[in-house]
């Protein structure tokens, strides 16, 4: 099993996907808090403090987060779609799935590594971007940043749960894409859905039960104003989202054993 | 030795394959002939564990493919060009196929060497061409030093000094006691490299045997061929 997942590793970083990912977390997420920090920092310079009662400045930096996903959906999405794409026809027009499956013809086990894989490789990106991202924007506030005994108080156990979002989040991307085997749909719909308008928060105006949605249920994990009425406790949320994580890779799995190459 | 037995595979209502049965013994170089769409590559299929069957069975050395362990180290297999991903160098195509089945990364410049594509090493295989794609794909096949080679339509692509050095190869392979199977829609090819014929039209077995078997009574392997595969086409 250990060879199988050092193989998904080596078939993971060696993916374009991977750069575009990285990039998000260690260019992109730091970027952004710095110019987000920046405004909140000229409307503070000139007295301006309306926006302190929402978004205290001990959580500027923290929405990158839904960046730091939109970086797992790329990788979970091209994990395996990358398996299914078909080179070009005056080549041979091969996939790559058929030499993973000759490799390691027990597919529950090729695709748990890859699930596996998947999650060593967001983990600590997502957690370097969220980082990163919390860290400039302190530093940009100047003044007006906290002390990082302050920020742990203030933040507590919410960037690792937000760790925890992006690694569910791109193994859901992963369960899809396996479904589908064509990446474009899941990830113009992940993208958009984890980062300009989630479909769950929507919902949840017409019922109550959208809150048990994967990305309800799992904003709870990191979320300071919950967007939607009488939500789920962070601990719950966090149930409820590794509840559909692993329904999603069960059926995943199950689709790729039964399903002619 | 490769032994097929009984194999239906329909895809929707329409047979790709039907009754097919035939064994690839230890050394020799079994060719697998028929036209494009005849059912080789669904049979191989199946063989290498990718697809289902809809009934009968095909094994390996007694086993079917999905249930060896590091596959990689008794069969080496070629099907849809290199089946590898275009964003990567031939090199970290190689290293990945070798590590999921314990094979030794030594090996993975070793194989480069063999088929000619050292110098390409950290290309881009979206670069390749055809006969680097095709090259690249029997690179990964001897990997793991297989006792058996399933290779579809192989001398794609290749020029005509990379098909006599093909030939040549399987031949030696062979030599060695291994057991070869490959298809080709060619046939010069499959009459000049294979001791065995396993003709198939239509998703049937219409004649196998030697080469001089099949061919006895025809002028040549292309004549035998479409005596033996004329009487089922309507024209």
């Amino acid at each position: 099993m250990l060879r199988y997942i050092d193989a998904e590793l080596r078939k993971l970083v060696s993916l374009r996907a991977m750069f575009v990912a990285a990039g998000i977390c260690v260019v992109a997420a730091p970027a952004l808090a710095v110019l987000n920090a920046g405004s909140i920092r000229a409307r503070l310079d000139a007295g301006d403090t309306s926006s302190l009662a929402d978004w205290p400045t001990s959580q500027a930096g923290s929405e990158v987060g839904l960046l730091a996903a939109v970086a797992a959906v790329v990788l979970g999405v091209f994990a395996i779609s990358s398996e299914y794409a078909a080179g070009a026809s005056e080549v041979g027009g091969g996939r790559q799935i058929v030499t993973s499956l000759t490799c390691v013809p027990r597919r529950g086990l090729l695709f748990a590594a890859k699930a596996i894989a998947l999650a060593v490789v967001t983990a600590p990106l997502a957690g370097f971007g969220i980082a990163a991202g919390i860290a400039a924007a302190q530093l940009r506030l100047g003044e007006y940043g906290n002390s990082a005994r302050q920020l742990a108080d203030a933040l507590g156990w919410r960037p690792l749960g937000a760790v925890v979002y992006c690694v569910c989040t791109a193994l859901l991307a992963l369960a899809i894409t396996t479904i589908t085997r064509n990446g474009l749909i899941p990830l113009v719909v992940l993208i958009i859905n984890s980062s300009v308008v989630s479909v769950s928060i929507l919902l949840s105006r017409l019922t109550p039960l959208a809150k048990f949605l994967p990305d309800a249920a799992g904003l709870q994990l990191f979320a300071y104003n919950a967007a939607i009425e009488d939500p789920l406790s962070p601990a719950m949320g966090g149930v409820v989202l590794a509840v559909w994580t692993a329904a999603a890779l069960l059926a995943g799995a199950t689709v790729l054993v039964r399903r002619d190459a | 030795m490769i032994e097929v037995s009984r194999l239906v595979k329909r895809h929707g209502t329409k047979p790709a394959v039907h009754d097919v049965s035939f064994t690839a013994p230890a050394g020799r170089v079994t060719g697998f002939l028929g036209p494009n769409g005849a059912g080789k590559s669904s049979t191989l299929r199946i063989l290498l564990g990718l697809d289902s069957a809809d009934s009968g069975t095909a094994f390996i050395d007694g086993k079917p493919y999905r249930a060896l362990r590091n596959p990689l180290r008794t069969v080496g297999s070629l099907l849809e060009g290199s089946g590898a991903h275009p964003s990567r160098t031939a090199r970290a195509h190689l290293s990945w196929v070798a590590t999921s089945n314990g094979i030794s990364r030594a090996r993975v410049a070793e194989v480069l060497e063999t088929v000619g594509l050292s110098d390409a090493a950290r290309k881009r295989v979206g670069t390749f061409s055809l006969g680097m794609n095709q090259r690249l794909g029997l690179a990964a096949v001897l990997l793991g030093e297989p006792e058996v080679l399933v290779l579809d339509e192989p001398v794609n692509g290749l020029d005509p000094l990379g098909i006599r050095w093909l030939r040549e190869f399987l031949r030696s392979y062979a030599a060695e006691g291994r057991t070869v199977l490959l298809s080709s829609h060619l046939m010069s090819e499959l009459a000049s490299t294979a001791d065995d014929l396993v003709v198939i039209n239509h998703g049937r077995i219409v004649h196998s045997g030697s080469v001089e078997k099949v061919t006895a009574g025809h002028a040549s392997l292309e004549e035998a061929f479409f005596a033996l595969t004329r009487k089922d086409d309507p024209c």
